[in-house]
């Protein structure tokens, strides 16, 4: 513990008389002089010869920096590793990136401002220094104007305590203090550094286990489960919304499907009005044959004449439709019966869509012709 | 005391003189668009200038401040370009048939401007012009004329009629402002409407006037007047023009951004001119010389005082707003930005004609309002 | 009024005002300041707390409420899909406009009566960002998701939208809230480094100790401090424009009618300051009333921060001048009857409340004894208050109820739910007001200290 003291420091009333004692002590040059007041005083940097704060550099540089580095990265994010289009806007849309760019900018420069002149300019916070211990520093806090003369690091042993209380008292001071700087014992020892790695591992291993457990089971309560488990109808579902509980019911009455609108003719007299939309191409014609083979062919034949491959086997009387009657037929009463079906036969409405019925129908209008022809439909010009 | 150069600015006359030669031969051999695009140029730089000085002048007699008083005396000068501006103004008047679609007849014919036919046409556009004039004028004898007699009355009675006028005087300013940017730019392209407009030639107006005070201050500090005006009051003034940097791109890019980013038809055009055609390196030139170069010129403590780097800030600031003007109004002529001898003859003739009128002002009344109470209390100002 | 032609002797309304009243030294501004939170506050504070606390938790108990059920218990439906939400959101952040402004331009401008009320203004700053980030936050729907705003790398390889202007509040927000933190903080340190050297308490000598982080009074810190001010000054200065603007952009790069205006930035940065001075008016007077601060917070102070309300309500009216002109100009018919809709309509009412409470009413600053009366001012203010709320409700609920499509126009009605979390803020913010009367100094004694008649030396260097 060393005993000399090594600053000395002596309270004065005003600022005025503060100034005046500074320029009264610096000329002896007794040790580094500074000065402790309640609040900033103009004038007192150039009469301590202390040089101008670098903080407005600092916070320049760091801006600048803000400005790159947001710039950069939104650059990054949006136009390089995941580049999507939005609204209409380029990923490069340097005008939308203006405003983040332009508050990353203030928020660095912020930081380096206030921790910057905190830790690094002031070395704050530092709770050790002899000027917080001693009797002096409630009369700085409060309305007492402190001049200090300090040892400095070079000339310790030099330093003239005795000569420097006489020049302050010489200069106006009351309560001048002589002040020592404690001996700082070596904080870093083994038993420490120990304590101090056992500790972090620990709190380590702590939130770890914290953290796991977090993310599995945040999730799954409630109200973050409720999109996982959501109050809508699925299948098999119950629901109390209908009156006998179930989720599933059936279509109203009434309800048509999709592509499946109903023929609006009740009897076959009826649908002999229906026209055939579709034109008699080439394309129309090859589905109305796949159709007609796959569906037709088994009992009306592949000549339409009545004579299929079931006919044996079945019983019934498949239609000849190259009879004069089903060759009077329009094409509405065959689509007719395409759909709703005709004595022994069924429906077909659920196995061809309305194109292919009168796709079919198209076909068998060709089968009655090829198995009919004339001789002017055999045309050599 | 003051007194006028010993030498006549013989220089300055000749050129304003070959100016208005220039001026005249190019309404027969450019053409009256071009001739009257220039004209509402020169008339609008001049006139912003001009209600920009005075709009200091007021700014400072409403938050009574101090520091300002020593050099109050200049920015009440330059708003006496008022006065030629009149005539200036009410020539310009014939350009409204030849530059404005929205007072032609075929406006009616057009869905989108037959609902304000009425007030784009040459009689209302006359009106509020006529109008403008008189508020503008009115606010000039209000300030300036009761300043320069305080010199000789020393009466302080002034100073309290003048903080009680300048409330009134910013509700009038804000709508001369809006009434000529809307009328006299704006109108140009009539379909086109942003609300923010007013407040885009404020902002460039008053960092124009600024420019035009700090340049006259320390031409006037160059010839040994104004010696007592320190560091101190240039810190002032070069910070007001750091700040109004900053406002001026903020209100610039705030309209550029939200036109861009909605992408509307009738807002988008009047862009997508500026940003093809050649017009574009003016943009980016604007962009530059409004913002970047005055932004990092004066952002430091030291610049703001310091008045060689001030003298530079301001010409190119008053550069800029030249620029700025350039760039809202000759996109109308359909070509692409053009500079060749009738623009130059404009240059000269309004340029050195408002140079003169300046020269002729800085020797009006004293150099620092001798009549006011705190004139003294100015002087003293430290930072 | 007196007038007098003779030269020296001033008319009275050009002669100085003393920024304190009474004689003021360091000593005893410390003495009056730095007593409160030294002592047991009075029973007014503990009723006042015991009624700020019950708006805050039944808010609290609502917020819980919205993020358990969802946000189909406010009233946001289509069309009208945000509402009191973002309405309160634009509100509080508006009310922090006014502290930044006071303590950062108003130092800007070295208009030294900004001194005693800086404190308190920027500590409202951050209150008010606190009570506004709640609800971005909240009605996102699933809040607990809120981190995906943030740009970190993720398993979805996802970034967040930087075109997007919600993103861009996301950031302007955070930034601002930490900006104002670290003005604050900073300011404060010299402060509770008197309150340190003052507290006969061990606890609390030790917390000071830590907070104010060992701070000297150092000339050699004063320098780095001083210029680490000035700058963060300067920088809130530019967040002050900003942030509103950000805020403005939530709405003008849309394409509602209505909203696509390209007024509304600097339109919403005036509006903000206006809401924040008319809140700051009514908590300095209650202030300066129960903490017998009249001597610092003074006549003159109230009756400057009156002028700024009625300068701002001046702008507000030249932008509702220009909305409605532009509106007309246009010749726009969607933007047309947008703009009818304020006026009449089935929320006419609201357009009329804000017109009269915003541009009307605060016309009495016009005249002095309103200025300077305690029952004008607070009506003013309180009226400005209610009328700068009903604007964002204009805005955003008038012009979303009945935009392009005829066939998406509906009423919006708000629930109790959304009125509940509306006062409940308001109890947060009084409540945090509160506090921090009681545990930190209200006036910022160090910089009211420098100012004091006889601070500065009048010899020592002047900068050439």
């Amino acid at each position: 513990m060393s005993e000399r003291p090594s600053i000395v420091i002596g309270l004065f009333d005003s600022a005025d008389a503060l100034m005046t004692a500074i320029d009264g002590v610096k000329p002896k040059q007794l040790g580094k002089l500074e000065a402790y007041t309640p609040y900033a005083i103009h004038g007192i940097d150039e009469a301590l010869g202390l040089r101008r704060s670098p903080v407005g550099a600092m916070v320049m540089v760091m801006g600048l920096l803000g400005a790159l580095t947001a710039f950069g990265f939104q650059y990054w994010m949006s136009a390089v590793d995941y580049p999507i289009v939005t609204g209409g806007k380029a990923p490069w849309s340097w005008e939308a990136f203006v405003p983040i760019m332009f508050e990353v900018t203030v928020l660095f420069a912020t930081f380096t401002a206030g921790l910057g002149m905190l830790f690094l300019l002031n070395k704050l916070p530092f709770f050790g220094h002899p000027i917080l211990a001693s009797k002096a520093i409630a009369g700085i806090t409060r309305d007492r104007f402190a001049l200090a003369v300090e040892a400095g690091t070079k000339d310790a042993k030099h330093f003239n305590a005795q000569a420097a209380e006489a020049a302050l008292i010489a200069a106006g001071a009351s309560n001048v203090e002589l002040l020592t700087v404690p001996q700082q014992a070596p904080v870093f020892d083994s038993a420490f550094l120990l304590r101090a790695l056992g500790g972090i591992s620990a709190a380590c291993l702590v939130s770890g286990f914290i953290m796991y457990w977090t993310i599995k089971l945040f999730p799954v309560l409630p109200p973050m489960s409720h999109m996982l488990d959501q109050p809508k109808l699925g299948p098999q579902r119950s629901s109390r919304f209908f009156k006998d509980g179930h989720g599933m019911q059936m279509p109203v009455l009434g309800t048509v499907a999709r592509g499946n609108m109903p023929l609006g003719a009740a009897t076959q007299d009826e649908a002999a009005a229906l026209l055939n939309p579709l034109p008699r191409t080439e394309q129309v014609l090859s589905v109305g044959k796949q159709k007609f083979t796959e569906r037709c062919a088994v009992c009306h034949g592949s000549l339409a004449n009545g004579i299929g491959s079931l006919t044996a086997a079945y019983g019934a009387k498949p239609a000849n439709l190259q009879s004069q009657q089903f060759r009077d037929y329009s094409d509405g009463k065959i689509y007719w019966v395409i759909v709703n079906g005709k004595n022994a036969m069924p429906s077909h409405a659920a196995d061809l869509s309305v194109d292919q019925r009168w796709s079919v129908v198209h076909y068998v209008r060709a089968l009655q012709r090829a198995q009919n022809a004339k001789d002017e439909d055999v045309n050599i010009p | 005391m003051t007194d006028s150069t010993s030498k006549s600015p013989s220089l300055l006359i000749a050129a304003t003189a070959l100016g208005g030669l220039g001026v005249f031969f190019s309404y027969v051999k450019a053409g009256p668009e071009r001739f009257w695009a220039n004209w509402i140029f020169w008339f609008v730089f001049l006139f912003t200038v001009a209600i920009g000085s005075l709009f200091i002048v007021a700014l400072q007699h409403l938050v009574s401040a101090r520091w300002s008083v020593p050099i109050r005396r200049v920015p009440e000068r330059l708003a006496t370009l008022l006065l030629p501006v009149t005539p200036i103004a009410l020539i310009g008047l014939a350009s409204v048939p030849v530059l404005f679609p929205g007072a032609r007849p075929e406006a009616l014919h057009n869905k989108l401007l037959a609902g304000k036919a009425l007030w784009l046409s040459l009689p209302f556009f006359s009106a509020r012009t006529v109008l403008v004039l008189c508020l503008s004028l009115f606010a000039l004898f209000k300030l300036v004329r009761g300043s320069f007699r305080q010199d000789k009355t020393k009466d302080p009675n002034f100073s309290v009629r003048a903080r009680r006028f300048s409330p009134l005087f910013m509700i009038l300013f804000a709508f001369i402002v809006t009434f000529v940017a809307f009328d006299w730019i704006a109108g140009l392209v009539p379909e086109w409407y942003s609300d923010i407009f007013g407040v885009y030639l404020f902002a460039g107006g008053f960092l124009a006037a600024l420019s035009a005070t700090t340049l006259a201050i320390i031409y006037l500090k160059g010839k040994k007047r104004l010696s007592e005006v320190r560091r101190d009051h240039l810190y002032s003034l070069g910070t007001f023009i750091f700040a109004f940097t900053v406002f001026w791109s903020y209100i610039a890019f705030a309209q550029y951004m939200l036109m861009w980013y909605a992408n509307l038809p009738d807002e988008v055009n009047w862009y997508h001119v500026r940003l093809h055609g050649g017009w574009h390196v003016i943009t980016v030139t604007l962009a530059v010389m409004h913002f970047l170069i005055p932004f990092f010129a004066l952002s430091t403590r030291d610049a703001k005082s310091n008045p060689r780097r001030l003298l530079r800030v301001a010409l190119v600031m008053l550069g800029a707003h030249l620029l700025d003007l350039y760039w809202l109004i000759f996109p109308v002529l359909g070509m692409g930005p053009i500079f060749s001898w009738p623009e130059l003859s404009f240059a000269l003739l309004f340029l050195g004609g408002g140079l003169l009128w300046v020269r002729q002002a800085l020797s009006w009344g004293e150099d620092m309002p001798i009549g006011d109470p705190f004139l003294r209390e100015g002087l003293e100002f430290r930072l | 009024m007196s007038s007098s032609a003779l030269v020296g002797v001033l008319p009275e309304n050009l002669r100085p005002v003393p920024l304190t009243v009474g004689v003021v030294t360091p000593g005893s501004l410390d003495d009056q300041v730095l007593a409160f939170p030294a002592k047991r506050p009075p029973r007014a504070w503990f009723i006042a707390i015991g009624i700020t606390s019950t708006f805050l938790l039944t808010g609290v108990a609502l917020l819980c409420y919205t993020i358990y059920k969802g946000i189909g218990v406010w009233g946001n439906t289509s069309p009208v899909f945000w509402a009191f939400d973002i309405i309160n959101f634009v509100f509080w952040v508006g009310i922090g406009h006014a502290g930044t402004l006071i303590s950062a331009i108003l130092f800007m401008f070295r208009m030294r009566w900004r001194n005693a009320i800086a404190r308190f203004a920027e500590a409202m700053t951050i209150f008010a960002v606190i009570c506004a980030g709640i609800f971005p936050l909240l009605h996102t729907g699933r809040p607990w998701l809120d981190f995906w705003l943030f740009p970190y790398p993720n398993q979805r390889a996802l970034w967040p939208n930087f075109r997007s202007p919600l993103l861009w509040d996301v950031f302007a927000i955070s930034t601002y809230f930490s900006v104002s933190l670290m003005f604050w903080y900073l300011g404060l340190v010299p402060d509770i480094a008197s309150m340190r050297d003052r507290t006969k308490s061990k606890w609390k000598k030790a917390i000071y100790t830590v907070l104010s982080a060992g701070w000297l009074g150092a000339a050699s810190h004063w320098r780095h401090y001083e210029k680490a001010y000035l700058l963060l000054a300067g920088l809130a200065t530019g967040l002050v424009l900003s942030v509103h603007s950000v805020v403005s952009f939530d709405f003008a790069t849309s394409v509602v009618p209505g909203w696509h205006m390209t007024i509304f930035p600097p339109y919403f940065v005036a509006g903000a300051i206006f809401a924040g001075f008319a809140m700051v008016v009514i908590v300095l007077v209650i202030v300066r009333e129960t903490m017998q601060l009249k001597n610092l917070i003074t006549d003159f102070h109230l009756e400057v921060m009156n002028k700024v309300i009625l300068a701002m309500s001046c702008i507000m009216g030249y932008s509702y001048f220009m909305e409605g002109a532009t509106a007309w100009y246009s010749q726009n018919e969607y933007l047309l009857h947008a703009f009818k809709n304020i006026i009449s309509g089935t929320y006419g009412w609201a357009g009329w409340l804000t017109i009269s409470c915003n541009i009307l009413i605060p016309q009495l600053f016009w005249f002095k004894k309103c200025r300077t009366s305690y029952f004008w001012m607070i009506l003013v203010s309180i009226a400005v208050t209610i009328g700068m709320w009903f604007e964002r409700f204009v805005i955003i609920v008038i012009s979303l109820h009945q935009d392009y499509l005829p066939s998406s126009w509906r009423i919006y009605r708000p629930t109790l739910v959304d009125f509940g979390i509306l006062f409940g803020s308001f109890g947060l913010f009084f409540t945090l007001v509160l506090l921090f009367a009681r545990v930190l100094p209200v006036i910022a004694t160090t910089e009211v200290k420098g100012i004091l008649p006889g601070a500065q030396p009048k010899h020592g260097g002047h900068h050439e």
